[in-house]
């Protein structure tokens, strides 16, 4: 492979792998907290895809019941992406009220958290295709201002051509990635977030409302969804109503990759599997999640504890 | 003269589940004082501490605290009232420094120069935790741990702390250490309900004791009765 097409695959990788990552903190920091996965993580992504696509200004098909409607205001679209994502945020804090808080106060079985979370999700699906169709929305292509399509990396006899919203995605997700770092390492909250993966009852006696940290949790990585699916959109498309379920077991892919509750681990993860995608020759990009699933399969094997995962030590 | 109680319970019941873990306890702490808590495995007394943390939920009574029903409380606002809890098996965050578990117990204040005071202060009170601020508290010692427990409630300054065997596994020296240090807090000011189960050693550092059985309080007396009683001598303090 010549260098130059290497480069430009690699920075394609980069690119799709960073939004990889900042959807899959979302799944690990629930995780990380309570234990479980949210299934409805990927739902949440699609959601905030037509947030902002609404939010934008843009107009909805001829399907659902929603058909030709449009909001009488316009957004510019990175207001429309930071508010779409706050909404997410605040639908995903919702649905923890609704479909894990009652199991928790049971003390319900995880499975049956899982359950109602996937249920959660179809709801969500189900609830978009109902109100605006399930036709394919396409964000205009000046989202992110007047520039350029493209931007050469290379030189003019050997262009290395990135797509600038490529860059613009990654740029926004290690902004993000930054501010999530920082977040857990250096403030309070972090800490005590932390304070609560590590024992909720701990916390508890050191003063933590760990009710609201739970909800401070949903909503961050509701956010993150939401954003994501904003970012991913942006750069191919809203493709449907089931759009984030195959995003969503991609994340799963990922976290599974990196070490289940580990926040390196989900950024690691998210590179690796965007990496690996990005170099699957153009003749075959429908194995492109294969790809993903196979890396998940041998892990599995060779080193179930993930990749950045410490072993489990047993306790006697 | 009335003495001020800081904290009174009264008519409390505890069940886990079948199990009546305690009936009917009245139970009250004077302003300033230590009152130790002895009784078999098994006889209630953690979950005496962990009703006034609110960490289990009584079946009947009211915990009072200052004045103040907490039986509705939720845990971390008890903290916010005064009260720190050094709970059993010292539940320290085994994966996070020294450091970062003293100043989570302060996670309910925010005065934070007087915070680091008090993180300094904590360091001569310990110096071994000095020494150790960086290391993660998994590692420490068993008695090292121990000391971080109470440390750490004492970050939130509390006005009553509640010790739930804190000599427990230590060898002989480290436990004297901790006793030398709970009588300093004693003479600070700080009030102390304490869960032992070296009985002598609690009794000879307290002001009163109750004398817990099956869930049931059966005898509460000055310290220094509850050590000469003959009952009591053969039964605990061996
Ligand atoms: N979470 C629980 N579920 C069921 N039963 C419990 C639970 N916690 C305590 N018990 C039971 O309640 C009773 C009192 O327990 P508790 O821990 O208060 O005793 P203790 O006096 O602190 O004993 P030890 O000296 O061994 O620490 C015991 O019979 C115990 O088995
Ligand atoms: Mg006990």
């Amino acid at each position: 492979m010549d260098f130059s097409l290497f480069l430009q695959n690699f920075l394609n990788g980069l690119s799709i792998g960073s939004v990889y990552a900042i959807f899959a903190l979302g799944y690990t920091l629930v995780f990380s907290i309570l234990g479980i996965i949210n299934f409805a993580h990927g739902a949440i992504f699609t959601l905030g895809a037509y947030f902002t696509y609404a939010l934008a200004g843009g107009k909805f098909g001829f399907n659902g019941i929603l058909a030709n409607a449009q909001l009488p205001f316009q957004l510019p679209f990175v207001m429309a992406l930071l508010l779409s994502s706050v909404l997410s945020g605040l639908v995903t804090v919702l649905l923890e009220r609704l479909a894990f808080k009652p199991l928790r106060a049971r003390n319900a079985d995880p499975l049956l958290t899982l359950v109602s979370s996937l249920g959660a999700a179809l709801v969500i699906v189900n609830l978009i295709q109902y109100l605006v169709g399930a036709e394919i929305y396409t964000f205009p292509a000046n989202i992110y201002g007047n520039l350029p399509e493209a931007i050469n990396f290379g030189t003019a006899t050997k262009p290395i051509n990135i797509r600038t919203v490529q860059i613009i995605v990654f740029g926004v997700s290690v902004i993000i990635v930054t501010c999530l770092t920082y977040l857990i390492n250096y403030t309070k909250v972090g800490k005590a977030l932390q304070a609560i993966a590590e024992d909720t009852t701990t916390a508890s006696l050191l003063g933590i409302n760990s009710e609201r940290l739970i909800m401070i949790t949903f909503f961050i990585s509701g956010f993150l969804a939401g954003i994501s699916g904003t970012l991913v959109s942006s750069s191919v498309s809203i493709a449907g109503p089931y759009f984030g379920i195959s995003f969503g077991l991609k994340g799963l892919a990922v976290i599974v990759l990196g070490g289940l509750g580990n926040i390196p681990g989900a950024i690691g993860g998210g590179l690796l599997i965007g990496l690996a995608e990005a170099f699957v020759p153009s003749d075959y990009s429908g194995y492109k999640d294969a790809i993903s699933f196979g890396l998940l399969f041998i892990m599995l094997l060779v080193r179930p504890q993930g990749l950045f995962g410490k072993k489990l030590i047993q306790k006697v | 003269m009335t003495i001020m109680n800081i904290l009174e319970i009264i008519n409390l019941s505890v069940k886990y589940d079948a199990i009546q873990a305690l009936k009917d306890i009245n139970l009250v702490v004077n302003q300033g004082e230590i009152v130790t808590l002895i009784g078999a495995n098994g006889a209630g007394k953690t979950t005496i501490l962990k009703s006034i943390s609110r960490l289990v939920k009584p079946e009947q009574g009211q915990i009072i605290y200052q004045g103040k029903d907490t039986t509705r409380c939720r845990p971390d606002q008890v903290v916010k009232l005064g009260i720190a809890h050094s709970p059993e098996g010292r539940r320290i965050l085994a994966k996070q420094t020294v450091l970062n578990n003293l100043e989570l117990g302060a996670y309910i204040r925010s005065d934070r120069l007087r915070i680091k005071a008090d993180l300094e202060y904590q360091f001569t009170l310990f110096p071994r935790l000095a020494e150790r601020r960086h290391q993660i508290a998994g590692t420490l010692s068993g008695g090292e741990q121990q000391m971080l427990a109470i440390a750490r409630a004492l970050m939130s300054r509390p006005q009553l702390l509640l010790l739930d065997e804190p000599s427990l596994g230590l060898a002989p020296h480290i436990v004297q250490e901790i006793f030398a240090i709970i009588r300093q807090l004693h003479q600070s000011g700080v009030t102390i309900l304490l869960v032992e189960q070296n009985a002598r050693l609690a009794l000879e550092n307290s002001d009163r004791g109750y004398v817990l059985e099956a869930g049931i309080l059966k005898m509460t007396q000055k310290a220094s009765d509850l050590l000469n009683d003959q009952r009591l001598r053969e039964a605990y303090l061996g």
